[in-house]
């Protein structure tokens, strides 16, 4: 098997990103690429440049140097990235960024406006949908302030769904959750990315998590340190 | 959900600052649509009485088109008359005049010196208990309704001009008129005018015979015929001559309202715009994660320009109904004041709404756009990090 961008769902060839405030090299070239459906952590202390590679793979950011491709093609030949997030990618963060404002229903369908086309109705009814796949139908109606963290991250589970991406990136999904929490909704994303073939990248600081990844990336200033897909 | 609920809840999520916000926003619009209102109507007024009273063309003295600084002999009005093309002519002595009081306080008023036998003044409506001024008679007076009630007066009742009490005016009649400020003036015979005002003849109206279907083409020919008569006696004297319409905009007195109400509008713009930008920026910042969500999950920057724009939209629009309200209140009170009730109707035209309505749209877009720029320009991973 051939290990190039074409083979991959998302790849990354020596990425390069420095940040100007303090001059810091946050990716000093790194290369990892993502299959379909494959589940990877990432993992690695604190500063080494995690959060960074998942929003260069997230299209969150740019990178100073290297390439992403994505289902082989260059990004850096595309202008705007952001139609290509909101129907290819899902986010979720430790901390939920739910908008306050908003109830579970409407938080769901936040990212529906720009994925396809859809009637306020539909928007309502897949919200439904998402929710109760994610266990929290009971709470739609509730605002993130109302509801537990766990229910919290769920909600913000359904929505990273909502434009069924193929790809979901977790920034530490349970590191505000307690273990209990944590262990649920890890399961909830290893069934939902089993039942929907995403890949999944979770960046972690758990080895629980990581154990229940297909591949480990080991990460260290800047760098990957190991990566167990090619040890 | 709507993209517009969810820029309504965005409102409402701080309401005591929304609410200070329409409300600084609405006493602003307020004032602004209260005085195009009052520029608008007395324009319309001037306007809609030349109207009815089908007056084609205004004869002032050239270079003093108010009105009330303008001066010029009979001759000129005979000579007016003489010509072949003009029906009817309406000559007046119109002036300031200090009025005085019981008290001995003077105020302002309005006077006009007529003519018995001048056209167009069929309209005005005696009250009962008065009279019209009859031919020859000297030191009357009839009082427009608004004048009369300012003043306490009624028929029979003497007036005061100047201080000058040996020679007061007696008043015949308090009379009804669609003109506002001729409600709020008095009507004198002529040659009184003359005497109260020092002046000759300050303006007169006329009536051009029409008998071809091109009326324009007519008046233009009588315009210009007035225009280049001349006074042998009084070398100096140009007259000018214009259609209700051109007059009506060259005014001075027309003129400064105008600008006045324009300058008020400026300046409410003005604030509108620095009190919307000051709110949308704050609540920008406030949500500098959230933003950064928005664009994370997808939306592009423009679909962030048009949340924020479209919260200050609808935010401006909330204070542009608030303050036509203000303004409709507002116009009602100003009209209970006798110092300017005299000239102010307290009439909301349509046009006057959808001005202010469309300058309060016009704040929340330029109120709105550097913070919606601000907004739609956060690096989504800064935005995510900004705590
Ligand atoms: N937006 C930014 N501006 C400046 N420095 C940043 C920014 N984002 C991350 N960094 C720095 O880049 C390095 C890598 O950060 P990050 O990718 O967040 O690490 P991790 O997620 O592994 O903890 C850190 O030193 C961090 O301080
Ligand atoms: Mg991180």
């Amino acid at each position: 098997m051939t290990d190039g961008p074409a083979e991959h769902l998302i790849y990354a060839d020596r990425l390069v990103k420095t940040y100007p405030d303090g001059d810091v090299h946050a990716l000093n070239g790194v290369t990892v690429g993502v299959r379909p459906g494959q589940h990877v952590a990432i993992t690695g202390p604190s500063g080494c440049g995690k959060s960074t590679l998942l929003n260069m793979l997230g299209m969150l950011d740019r990178p100073d140097g290297g390439e992403i491709y994505f289902r082989g093609e260059p990004l850096s030949k595309h202008a705007n990235l952001d139609h290509f997030r909101a129907r290819q990618i899902g986010f979720v963060f430790q901390s939920f960024f739910l908008i306050p404002t908003l109830t579970a229903r409407e938080n769901v369908q936040v990212p529906m406006f720009e994925g396809p086309r859809l009637s306020a109705r539909e928007r309502a009814e897949k919200a439904e949908a998402l929710l109760e796949l994610v266990g929290v139908a009971k709470r739609a109606s509730h605002l993130p302030k109302q509801l537990s963290v766990g229910e919290r991250q769920r909600v913000a589970l359904a929505r990273s769904l909502a434009n069924d991406p193929v790809m979901l990136l977790a920034d530490e999904p349970t590191g505000n959750l307690d273990s209990d929490n944590a262990v649920k909704v890890l399961d909830l994303f290893a069934s939902l990315q089993k039942s929907r073939n995403l890949a999944l990248l979770v960046v972690t600081h758990s080895d629980e998590v990581a154990d229940r990844a297909d591949r480990v990336i080991h990460m260290k200033d800047g760098r990957v340190l190991s990566d167990s897909a090619t040890r | 959900m709507y993209f517009v609920s969810f820029i309504l809840k965005n409102l409402t999520r701080r309401p005591v600052r929304t609410a200070l916000t329409v409300l600084g926003l609405a006493v602003a619009v307020g004032s602004m649509i209260a005085l195009l209102a009052v520029s608008y109507n007395v324009e319309k007024s001037v306007e809609s009485a030349f109207d009815r009273r089908r007056v084609d063309l205004v004869v002032m003295q050239a270079g003093k088109s108010s009105g009330l600084n303008s001066d010029f002999s009979e001759y000129l009005v005979e000579e007016a008359r003489k010509l072949p093309e003009v029906a009817k002519v309406s000559e007046g002595v119109v002036d300031v005049t200090d009025m005085t009081r019981d008290s001995g306080a003077s105020d302002p008023v309005l006077i006009q010196g007529w003519r018995l036998d001048n056209f167009g003044f069929e309209d005005i409506q005696i009250q009962p208990g008065g009279r019209m001024l009859e031919r020859g008679e000297r030191n009357k007076i009839m009082l427009g309704r608004t004048l009369a009630t300012n003043l306490n007066k009624k028929v029979g009742d003497q007036i005061v001009f100047g201080g000058n009490k040996e020679n007061p005016y007696e008043v015949v009649a308090v009379f009804k008129s669609f003109v506002v400020f001729e409600e709020g003036g008095a009507i004198v015979p002529f040659e009184d005018g003359q005497l109260l005002t020092g002046k000759r003849v300050t303006g007169f109206s006329v009536r051009v015979k029409k008998v071809s279907p091109d009326s324009a083409a007519e008046i233009e020919v009588v315009r210009q015929k007035l225009e280049a008569l001349r006074d042998a006696k009084d070398t100096t004297v140009r007259l000018a001559a214009q259609t209700p319409d051109t007059y009506v905009t060259s005014v001075s007195q027309l003129k400064l309202i105008r600008a006045v109400a324009w300058l008020v509008s400026a300046i409410a713009l003005a604030i509108g715009v620095i009190s919307m930008l000051n709110t949308m920026a704050m609540s920008v910042l406030e949500r500098t994660q959230e933003i950064g969500i928005l664009r994370a999950v997808g939306w592009p920057p423009l679909r962030v320009i048009s949340m924020i724009l479209g919260e200050a939209v609808v935010l401006a629009s909330i204070a542009a109904v608030g303050g036509t309200v203000i303004a409709f209140l507002g116009l009602h009170l100003l009209t209970l004041s006798p110092k300017v009730n005299g000239f102010i109707e307290p009439e909301l035209a349509l046009v006057v709404i959808l001005r202010g309505v469309g300058i309060t749209v016009l704040i929340g877009v330029l109120g709105g756009a550097y913070p919606a720029f601000r907004a739609a320009h956060l690096l989504p991973t800064e935005a995510l990090r900004h705590d």
